[in-house]
């Protein structure tokens, strides 16, 4: 039996099966609805209001009685959430008649305001694919000879060094055509100097492809000229896969929970991405999308395996072993990808388990390995990787600092969009907050309406960074009550927490606060990163490095003051942190403009030496000391004048 | 013979140094307890265990957090170790004994360590299994043990996954064992779709669930 599901405020509307949840219907219909904890019930972002009543308009009658009964662990994250009468969690009410459901504008998934500007790259040009412009002498009955035949030889007199070219299925068949048209002078795209795939009618100068970066949250595609290097549009996205889980794990449960459909929901989802970014940037340069002969992939092992169509679950368990590591390539036809069919997809290769192709991205980008100075690279995204090393050796680790340094599993964390709290900075004296909103000029004054909904990533550093400084959190990262200020308050089930921001100030009409539970969030995720560095270092036998190169989109957003008063990173001098930008998207345009750099990324993947950090002894111990601010017994000389003397030395 | 007020002094002393985690002093305490020929059964569970009560205690009020949980634990484990070979077997005694270890394809043993302590502390007899253990392992330990509770851990939903297959495989067994599952990715959902008998989300509260669901058992009433 099928039921009417109407969504507000978009209108959308559609039919679907009796037992349907209603984040199923949603996706189905096309409705994005937050679903941060991966449809398990707990972080109650999926909240949407029931209409009751008959809609005339829409010809349907609504209830709260066409639902699945409320049970009592839902009950529980509504009541956390304190929400208001007929709302249900999306993620598990089943619809057993017609419904009429709005979706509140904190549930909603919204347009992220998304920077991995492409990053300069140095890279001596040696694309994959290349034009060749040619005159072909015309057959006649005593020059029979077939089209591929003659085009082969021309293009071998052309350049010795291609001999026994072949051809693409998908080319071949427009070969005929496109000679005539030409009248014998054709453009031959040739791919690694060995195969046709495509042939063009007359001189055709332009040659691009385009390099993607697929991040866990977001996913941003730089379409680049390969006859320049230049980037000529960028063109970035939400990942759309984030519908189904907000981080890798609860997207490679996703496909575990559901076996049958599970891996290629998220597989098209991704595909239907790449489609839309190389449409949108094809089209907004002025080419067609069949003109992009090329693409490149830089992902996590996970996203690696789910865009293969591989199945991630094994990489998901330890020992954590991915299904291969080299880099792969694969004709767009048989992916669905719409740039030109014979065009290639190449992904490159992945390191471990939890180090992928984004961080062999960042090596070829920043080249650590080709370093005399020691590097530590910390890429910091829904998950943490570190590489360590310099021209001797690499090191990397993967540290599972989960989102909550991206601001989800935090009360009031939200992704960059409009309306975030970007920037925040406390009085110690008088302990009064005063930030900034995206979308919205100049600093708050707590009394004007900054029209703020949540706070991202970056503040939710400054603002912990902010409240220990003002000594609002104590080094175990426990809220001081002894300070006295009204910001300072326990909630009605007696969770310590600070009012950055007054209800009138805000769009979502409530207190926008940081609890102790989101302190301690990032207690466990600074923890993980800064104790990944310190095991790394020790792995190395060294007790500094020269040079903290900080890569990943979110990573240039942090303020590095901030970012070592929390401890994400050992004490260094921070003339010595350098932010490299989204350095796997520059990555991904290097492999693209290079065939030398593929090679490259394919040795260096492998001599990488993977450290698997819960197997050493003391990481529990280390672990659990790097989870106070800013560290249990390490000391921060770089922060003379920022911490107290205790801290410092 | 040891005086009432020297035995109070130790068991004060043993708590404190759990409390404000003082592995040093808690080893102090306990070398003199035996020293005095105290009982040890005494000291562990008014000095040690009530000592982590109040640890537990201020872990629910978010007064002490993991790192300070997991030095209280070490603290107790200094004493504890001086004092468990004199631990006479107590007649009647409530305690019961579980198998415990962290699910296959998983290495967080953080939280199963703290368990562990918090169990140990009580009384219990803890067989720990380790990490990344094995299913097999598990059915055969509680087999060989004839524990009450199976206690699995998983912080990982795809390492989680495995409990699903190992619940059937003990029961089918031993029907009457209980099992209580725990980690970061576990709700009360994951309990009743997998067949587990409780979660718990902290320390504390499982060593709560642990207690009733044995004194049920005891009583013949689960």
């Amino acid at each position: 039996m099928q039921h009417t599901i109407i969504f507000q405020p978009s209108g959308r509307r559609g039919l679907v099966e009796e037992g349907t949840t209603i984040l199923e219907a949603s996706r189905k219909i096309g409705v994005d609805i937050e679903a941060v904890c991966g449809e398990l019930i707990v972080c109650g972002k999926c909240r949407v209001k029931i209409m009751e009543g008959k809609f005339q308009k829409e010809d349907i009658t609504s209830s709260m009685k066409h639902l699945s009964e409320l049970d009592d662990k839902e009950q529980k994250v509504l009541v956390r959430k304190d929400a208001e009468e007929n709302m249900r969690l999306a993620c598990c009410t089943k619809i057993l008649g017609d419904v009429l459901v709005f979706v509140p504008e904190a549930s909603r998934t919204g347009k992220q305001v998304v920077s991995k500007a492409a990053g300069k790259i140095k890279v001596k040009l040696k694309p994959a694919v290349r034009k060749y412009y040619v005159e072909l002498p015309e057959p006649d009955l005593h020059d029979p000879v077939g089209d591929f035949e003659r085009l082969e030889e021309t293009l071998y007199k052309h350049n010795p060094k291609m001999k026994k070219l072949t051809i693409d299925y998908r080319a071949l068949q427009k070969l005929p055509d496109a000679v005539r048209k030409g009248d014998w002078k054709v453009t031959v795209t040739v791919w690694n100097d060995a195969e046709i795939i495509r042939v063009e009618p007359g001189r055709i100068a332009h040659n691009i492809g385009l390099a993607v970066d697929i991040g866990t949250t977001t996913v941003a595609g730089y379409l680049t000229d390969l006859n320049t290097g230049d980037v000529i549009i960028t063109e970035s996205m939400m990942n759309p896969q984030v519908r189904y889980g907000e981080d890798v794990m609860s997207r490679i449960s996703y496909c575990m929970f559901n076996e049958e459909t599970g891996l290629k929901d998220l597989q098209d989802t991704i595909i239907e991405g790449l489609n839309t970014i190389a449409k949108q940037a094809s089209f907004k340069a002025g080419f067609a999308i069949e003109d992009i002969s090329e693409m490149t992939l830089v992902c996590n092992t996970a996203m690696h395996h789910i865009l293969l169509g591989i199945n991630p679950e094994y990489m998901g368990v330890a020992p954590f072993t991915p299904a291969l590591h080299h880099s792969v390539d694969i004709k767009a036809e048989r992916f669905g990808i719409n740039i030109l069919p014979a065009g290639n997809i190449h992904v490159l290769p992945i390191e471990a388990g939890f180090v992928g192709a984004d961080n062999v991205g960042c090596l070829i980008a920043d080249k650590p390995h080709k370093r005399k100075e020691m590097t530590l690279l910390i890429d910091i995204g829904t998950n943490g990787e570190l590489v360590l090393g310099n021209k001797e050796k690499l090191i990397s680790c993967s540290c599972a600092t989960g989102p909550a340094l991206e601001g989800a599993q935090i009360e009031f964390g939200m992704r960059a969009a409009p309306g975030a709290i970007e920037r925040v900075k406390i009085d110690p004296k008088t302990l009064e907050a005063t930030y900034q909103v995206i979308g919205n000029t100049g600093w708050s004054d707590g009394e004007k309406n900054m029209q703020a909904k949540g706070i991202c990533g970056s503040a939710i550093i400054d603002v912990i960074a902010e409240m220990y400084r003002a000594r609002i959190l104590k080094k175990n990262g426990q809220v001081n009550h002894d300070l006295s200020s009204k910001r300072i308050r326990k909630n009605e089930k007696g969770l310590s927490e600070y009012v950055l921001a007054w209800s009138h100030e805000t769009a979502i009409d409530a207190d926008i606060v940081v609890n102790q539970k989101d302190v301690r969030a990032i207690q466990l995720a600074k923890g993980a990163l800064y104790s990944g560095c310190l095991i790394m270092l020790r792995r190395l036998g060294i007790k500094k490095f020269d040079r903290l190169a900080v890569a990943g989109a979110f990573g240039s957003h942090i303020d590095k003051v901030a970012a070592m008063v929390i401890g994400m990173f050992p004490d260094c001098d921070l003339k010595h942190v350098e932010y490299i930008g989204n350095a796997a998207g520059d990555g991904a345009r290097i492999a693209l403009l290079s065939t030398d750099e593929r090679k490259e990324a394919n040795i260096i993947a492998r001599k990488v030496e993977y450290v698997e950090l819960a197997l050493e002894d003391d990481f529990n111990d280390r672990f659990s000391e790097a989870m106070q601010f800013p560290h249990m017994f390490d000391k921060f000389p770089h922060l003379k004048g920022i911490l107290s003397d205790e801290d410092v030395a | 013979m040891i005086t009432k007020e020297k035995e109070q002094e130790l068991i004060g002393r043993l708590r404190e140094a759990v409390i404000n985690y003082k592995p040093a002093d808690a080893k102090k305490a306990a070398e003199e307890a035996i020293a005095l020929d105290a009982d040890a059964y005494t000291m562990t569970m008014e000095g040690l265990a009530g000592g982590m009560e109040v640890v537990s205690e201020k872990f629910d009020t978010h007064e002490y957090f993991v790192p300070e949980t997991l030095l209280c634990a070490k603290a107790l484990y200094a004493a504890l170790d001086i004092l468990k070979p004199h631990i006479k077997v107590q007649a009647g005694s409530v305690r019961g004994q579980v198998v415990l270890g962290v699910m296959q394809g998983d290495v967080h043993d953080l939280g199963k360590n703290i368990i562990k302590a918090i169990f140990e502390a009580s009384g219990w007899t803890v067989h720990d299994l380790g990490r990344d253990v094995p299913l097999k392992r598990f059915v055969e330990e509680q087999m060989k043990t004839d524990s009450d509770i199976v206690m699995l851990s998983a912080m990982m939903t795809t390492s989680m996954v495995g409990i699903k297959k190992l619940i059937p495989m003990i029961k089918e067994k031993n029907p009457k064992v209980k099992i209580m599952i725990g980690g970061a990715p576990i709700t009360d959902k994951t309990v009743s779709e997998y067949g587990a008998d409780i979660t718990a989300d902290n320390a504390p509260n499982a060593l709560k669930e642990a207690m009733k669901m044995l004194e049920a058992l005891r009583k013949g009433t689960m």
